[in-house]
């Protein structure tokens, strides 16, 4: 089921994106990574991904950017983005609240977890 | 001959006012009179009118006539005539002498008027004038007869007794007044007449200048007299320019007052103004007028709603003035960008009491909070950047012992990584809680030099081993310059170590694979001089003023693709300062980057710590 999906990691932490990217493949995910959100801005709108784990203090392009720019591809189909954070101010809320299908996961997080939203979206999803 | 004038006029004065009040008791007893007269006869001859004109033929007529009589005084009415409708007399009553002198006039026109007819004349041989009454009968809407009243209007007298007593009453007052007028006169006049008599017969009077004493205690009395007048004068006058003196003290104190409140609020660096319980400007400083761009003219003395721009301010204002009269502090922020652009202000407002608590106005506070903001900005920013800087490495650390724990990763080569990865970040971590320490205890100016012997050998071992596995890992190489003789520093090892260490660990960072770094020491001046240059990335221009910053990262994409939490270099600086040396920085982006840490030897003798 899982072998079909794509999921975009993208985070400037090179130990992070690794171990995200080792528990998806492990599931059968296709991962792709980049290290900032210009980079992931540009996998997401070539790759078109089926979720997208982002942090958000990233050089170049931060990730309540990059979800802003992700917002308008949505309106195509939609996905999910798991904005990964280690403070979850009121403002922070605020703005993910905007936003179509996204959530916020906080740090420290455990791969499991993360996993684990992921298959509930896409079992919701019903695809 | 005075007194007799006097007493002459006083007599025609006398008299007149006696005439006049008789005048006047007569006209008004003659006014009443008639009235009475008017009154009685109109009633009299309508009640007359009232009988059918049988009743006046015969017995009948007299007994009416009689009864009439009988009812009214005979000195008021004095005749009464019964007429048929031809004008024939069917009865009379009244002295004969009377009714024939009664003019043809009157009794024609008092036959034939139709409603009441009041009408007088004189008649000769009587001193009184007559009134006469005369209104017609009427039986069964036909005119049947005339009855005529007269009455006699009598001649008051003046002198009649019952007018004796009031105007011998009135003599008197006329007397008491004239005489209380007189005397008081008198005694107002008499110290004036004493003092010119006195002085007469003292300069002018020969016959008096034999009784010289007499005369000198007279002269002597009369100055006395003058002296207590003059010295009563002078203590007024003194008392006078005294409280005069007082008032100007105190206006003069408070206009330098004044003076003076408007000097502390021109002084003040924040914009004030204050107003009366209306809201009209009392003060306003120059701080403030800058602000509004205004002049003082301009806005004294006027309402703030007239003078203000502001909506922001004014507004909040009148949600101040509806809260109620309490102290209360609360603010709005503003800005002024035609004045200031770029600072934020903030806007309180303060009502003023007076000692009983009536509200005499407020005090609007206009406050430059653009550093209080950005210090603000700055510490949610570094709140921010440390907790990010610290949960990365917790988040690796716990993610890949989640990985390890639960078996995900079998392969023996790839948990030796797991675990390396772990030992990294762990330590990573252990340099950022020591660095925040530091930098904490920098802020709070607590970071103090432990002194002792620093043997700069053994700081350049340790120094090199702490970036060793990492310089090798990016296969870069070391290249060590250092002399023969080691020079000895008295300084603080440990915080030195994290000075140099900080240095050399970013050159690693900042270097690419297969790169070189060359470690010197030597000494120069007096002072040793650890040198590290490398052949990294180099430091861009625009970055190299802010490279000691706190949290100060670059956004040169090979910088910024590197962890770091901005804190090292700042440290550095700071350990370097407080041993009394100073660090130097050359930098060509692309090239490398060279830092000089020259560190003053001072002497080191035992027990000197």
């Amino acid at each position: 089921m899982a072998s079909n999906k794509t999921i975009l990691v993208v985070d400037d932490e090179g130990p992070i994106r690794r171990i995200i990217e080792l528990k998806l493949k492990n599931r059968g995910y296709n991962v792709i990574t980049a290290k900032d959100g210009e980079e992931g801005l540009d996998l997401l709108r070539r790759q078109k991904p089926d979720a997208v784990v982002t942090d958000i203090m990233m050089p170049r392009l931060d990730g309540k950017s990059l979800c802003e720019h992700a917002e308008p591809l949505k309106q195509a189909g939609s996905f999910l983005t798991i904005v990964v954070t280690c403070r979850i101010s009121p403002e922070e809320r605020s703005w993910v609240a905007r936003m179509t299908d996204t959530v916020l996961m906080e740090k420290p997080f455990s791969p499991s977890r993360l996993l684990e939203c992921l298959e509930k979206y896409f079992e919701k999803d019903g695809s | 001959m005075r007194a007799k004038g006097i007493y002459g006029a006083f007599l025609a004065f006398f008299l007149i006012g006696i005439a006049l009040f008789g005048n006047i008791l007569i006209q008004q007893e003659k006014r009443e009179q008639v009235r009475r007269i008017l009154d009685q006869g109109n009633y009299l001859v309508s009640l007359v009118a009232l009988h059918p004109i049988d009743d006046f033929t015969g017995d009948k007529g007299r007994f009416i006539l009689r009864t009439l009589r009988e009812y009214v005084s005979s000195d008021d009415l004095v005749y009464c005539f019964i007429h048929d409708h031809n004008g024939e007399p069917l009865a009379s009553l009244g002295p004969d002498e009377l009714i024939s002198s009664i003019p043809k006039s009157v009794e024609s026109q008092a036959l034939y008027a139709l409603g009441i007819k009041s009408q007088s004349f004189p008649v000769e041989g009587w001193e009184a004038a007559i009134y006469e009454f005369a209104k017609p009968i009427f039986a069964q809407g036909e005119r049947t007869g005339t009855v005529r009243l007269g009455f006699r209007l009598h001649n008051p007298s003046l002198f009649a007794p019952e007018r004796i007593e009031l105007l011998a009453l009135v003599a008197f007052f006329i007397i008491s007044v004239a005489v209380l007028i007189y005397y008081g006169i008198i005694l107002a006049l008499r110290r004036l007449n004493n003092l010119s008599l006195g002085m007469k017969h003292e300069f002018l009077d020969p016959a008096s200048a034999a009784s010289g004493v007499v005369k000198g205690a007279r002269v002597e009395q009369i100055i006395r007299d003058l002296e207590e007048s003059l010295v009563l004068l002078r203590e007024r006058m003194d008392s006078i320019e005294l409280r005069k003196t007082e008032l100007e003290t105190k206006f003069g104190l408070t206009a330098f007052q004044k003076n003076q409140l408007t000097t502390i609020l021109d002084a003040m660096r924040s914009g004030i103004m204050i107003t009366d319980s209306q809201d009209n400007i009392i003060h306003i400083n120059l701080y403030m007028l800058a602000l509004l761009n205004k002049m003082r003219e301009e806005m004294l003395d006027r309402p703030l709603w007239d003078v203000l721009d502001q909506d922001e301010i004014l507004s909040f204002i009148t949600q101040q003035g509806i809260q109620g009269r309490e102290r209360q502090v609360d603010f709005v922020e503003t800005t002024f960008p035609e004045v200031i652009p770029g600072n934020v202000f903030r806007v309180s407002s303060l009502n003023l009491q007076d000692s009983d608590g009536t509200g005499t106005g407020r005090m609007i506070l206009v406050e430059d909070i653009t550093n209080e903001k950005l210090a603000e900005k700055a510490k949610k920013e570094f709140v921010a950047h440390v907790t990010h800087e610290l949960y990365t490495p917790l988040t690796t650390i716990k993610s890949y012992n989640e990985m390890l724990v639960t078996g995900e990763v079998r392969d023996p080569e790839m948990q030796t990584e797991f675990y390396n990865t772990i030992l990294e970040e762990t330590d990573r971590l252990q340099r950022l809680i020591e660095n925040l320490l530091n930098i904490s205890k920098i802020e709070m100016g607590s970071l103090t030099l432990q002194r002792g012997l620093v043997k700069s050998d053994s700081l350049v071992k340790d120094c090199v081993a702490a970036i060793e596995t990492q310089a090798r890992r990016k296969s870069i190489t070391i290249e060590k310059l250092l002399p023969d003789n080691f020079p000895s520093l008295f300084g603080d090892k440990d915080l030195l170590k994290v000075a140099i260490i900080n240095i050399l660990g970013n050159a690693v960072k900042y270097t690419p694979e297969n790169g070189s770094i060359t470690f010197s020491l030597f000494e120069k001046d007096g002072a040793a001089v650890f040198d590290v240059a490398d052949t990294g990335y180099g430091i861009a221009e625009e970055d190299l003023p802010h490279i000691f910053d706190k949290f100060y990262r670059s956004k040169d994409p090979n910088i910024a693709d590197k962890t770091g939490s901005g804190l090292g270099l700042g440290i550095t600086s700071e350990i370097v300062h407080l041993h009394g040396g100073e660090i130097l920085v050359e930098s060509e982006p692309g090239q490398g980057t060279r830092f000089s840490v020259r560190i003053p030897r001072e002497e080191y003798h035992l027990g000197k710590q």
